[in-house]
């Protein structure tokens, strides 16, 4: 595992998001890249009955034994990885905190080596109906640990693979300050030692969008 | 002689081409005008062919086969192609000649011996060995590097010989394996790679960029070593090695690009400490 970048593709209406995954792939293997399976993201809402204090509950097929729970009481966010018992426990707690299910995301697709790249096609679906909100796609350079310093390679390489739709600067997830516990000034993302749960928290910023969207279109029709 | 040859052959060759052509033409038949033409190519092509045969002259003596003539007194069929076999043995023999004639004249303009081993008897003193110096002095001279970047830690798992480990800068992990003074080894591992282990540091990194640093290494440690100034050659090693913390963040010298076939420039030149991709460099 290496500093991970994830970029929302948009979408045209001249293209529908399969069309596009599966022109994504063909440019990949030209690039002489080897499909290696496929992957896949996901995420549950849990939501307090008594405050609005939510868990997201995540899984990730790169660590196919954990799972990443994320509470927030709307102001913080505290990360926890456990093992996959945790599932259970939040079926337990059920009453307390309760499933959304219909604000579950997945995102998964083909995942491709190239080099010491790891590049992933995602397609977001969204609750059980599995309605298509939009395409992610994770670059992973898995030799280098320090966003910061690989960023600009990481950039020349979506900008071989996406062109236009390529992001010029580094996402905002690591240029927010993040408090520091053992000193008065804050630090940034980027010039921290990448973990896991930096990818799993990249997704979750995004599913949120996609949700706050849906919500938004839902809401939208009775104003 | 070789020439005529040469050249005759090329003009069958072509002649043979022109004439295929023909019938080729004659079946998609285009018209006629095409056929015309490529007759006169053949007819061109004859000429030619003609010409170069008349400047063959047969040789004056005949060749001598040597030994191998005598396989024409073969009567067992099945040893008749040894004829076949062996020109295809003294073509590849010859071959070989001329690689290793090359390769030795390479071998002459690097010196790269590691030893004072020498085939002259005229004098013959005993020298203090790079790979004998007591491991007092090894702790010392390395307490001395001072490169931009890169920690230093000194292991001794085997006895007197010392393991260097090297962090570079958050990037990389290596491991210099001494004797003495003198490098025997270099790994290279990613930041998240383990070498904790003894073995960890015979086995290859997970990722091709650590192992083209890895190659880059080797051929650095026979580059700057000299027996005679053991000190100098591991100092230079190091600040050559140093120059990697910017593995992941300085593009290529020579294509001002950070990748090529998806690797960062993973050579670094051994005087300036230049940068370049290794398809870049020259
Ligand atoms: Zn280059």
């Amino acid at each position: 595992m290496g500093v991970t970048i994830l970029v929302p593709y948009p979408l045209d209406n001249k293209k529908t998001g399969p069309e596009v995954v599966e022109e994504l792939s063909k440019r990949l293997l030209a690039m002489q890249a080897t499909q290696t399976g496929h992957f896949l993201v996901d995420g549950d809402v849990f939501e307090s009955s008594f405050n609005k204090t939510k868990i997201h509950v995540m899984h990730n097929s790169e660590y196919p034994a954990s799972v990443f729970s994320i509470l927030d009481n709307g102001q913080k966010q505290i990360p926890l990885i456990t093992d996959l018992i945790f599932d259970l426990l939040m079926l337990k707690v059920n009453p307390i905190y309760a499933s959304r299910k219909q604000l579950k995301i997945e995102s998964k697709g083909p995942r491709f080596e190239l080099g010491d790249f790891l590049v992933k096609l995602g397609s977001v679906t969204m609750s059980q109906s599995q309605t298509f909100k939009g395409l992610l796609i994770e670059v992973d350079y898995r030799p280098c640990l320090i966003p910061i310093i690989c960023w600009e390679l990481i950039r020349e390489f979506l900008q071989g693979f996406l062109g236009q739709y390529s992001p010029t600067t580094i996402p905002v997830y690591f240029t927010n300050s993040v408090p520091n516990p053992h000193h008065p000034v804050p630090y940034q993302k980027s010039n921290d030692t990448y973990q896991p749960i930096d990818t799993v928290q990249q997704y979750l910023e995004h599913f949120n969008n996609y949700r706050k969207q849906t919500i938004a279109l839902m809401m939208g029709p009775n104003k | 002689m070789d020439v005529q040859i040469n050249a005759a052959l090329n003009g069958i060759k072509n002649l043979r081409a022109s004439v295929s052509n023909i019938f080729e033409t004659a079946i998609t038949a285009e018209g006629t005008f095409l056929l015309e033409e490529s007759i006169a190519c053949v007819t061109q092509n004859f000429k030619e062919t003609e010409t170069c045969i008349n400047n063959l002259n047969a040789p004056s003596v005949p060749f001598t086969l040597g030994n191998t003539s005598y396989l024409n007194y073969e009567t067992d069929l099945e040893k008749q192609n040894m004829y076949n076999e062996l020109v295809n043995g003294y073509k590849w023999y010859e071959k070989t000649h001329q690689y290793s004639a090359i390769a030795s004249t390479l071998l002459q303009h690097n010196s790269l011996k590691r030893s004072y081993f020498s085939s002259s008897n005229k004098r013959r003193r005993l020298l203090t060995g790079a790979h004998t110096v007591p491991p007092k002095h090894v702790d010392h001279l390395i307490s001395t590097f001072n490169v931009n970047n890169m920690q230093l830690k000194i292991y001794r798992p085997f006895a007197t010989n010392a393991f260097l480990h090297i962090n570079l800068s958050r990037v990389l992990k290596a491991a210099i394996i001494l004797r003495g003074l003198m490098i025997e080894w270099v790994t290279v591992k990613g930041f998240n790679e383990s070498l904790d282990n003894v073995d960890d540091h015979w086995s290859e990194s997970r990722y091709e960029v650590f192992r083209r640093v890895q190659k880059a290494a080797h051929s650095a440690m026979l580059h700057f070593y000299s027996p005679t100034f053991a000190e100098l050659a591991i100092r230079s090693f190091i600040t050559w090695f140093g120059s990697y913390s910017t593995l992941f963040s300085e593009p290529c010298k020579m294509c001002g690009k950070h990748l090529l076939n998806a690797l960062p420039p993973t050579h670094r030149d051994v005087r300036s400490l230049d940068p370049t991709h290794e398809e870049c460099r020259k």
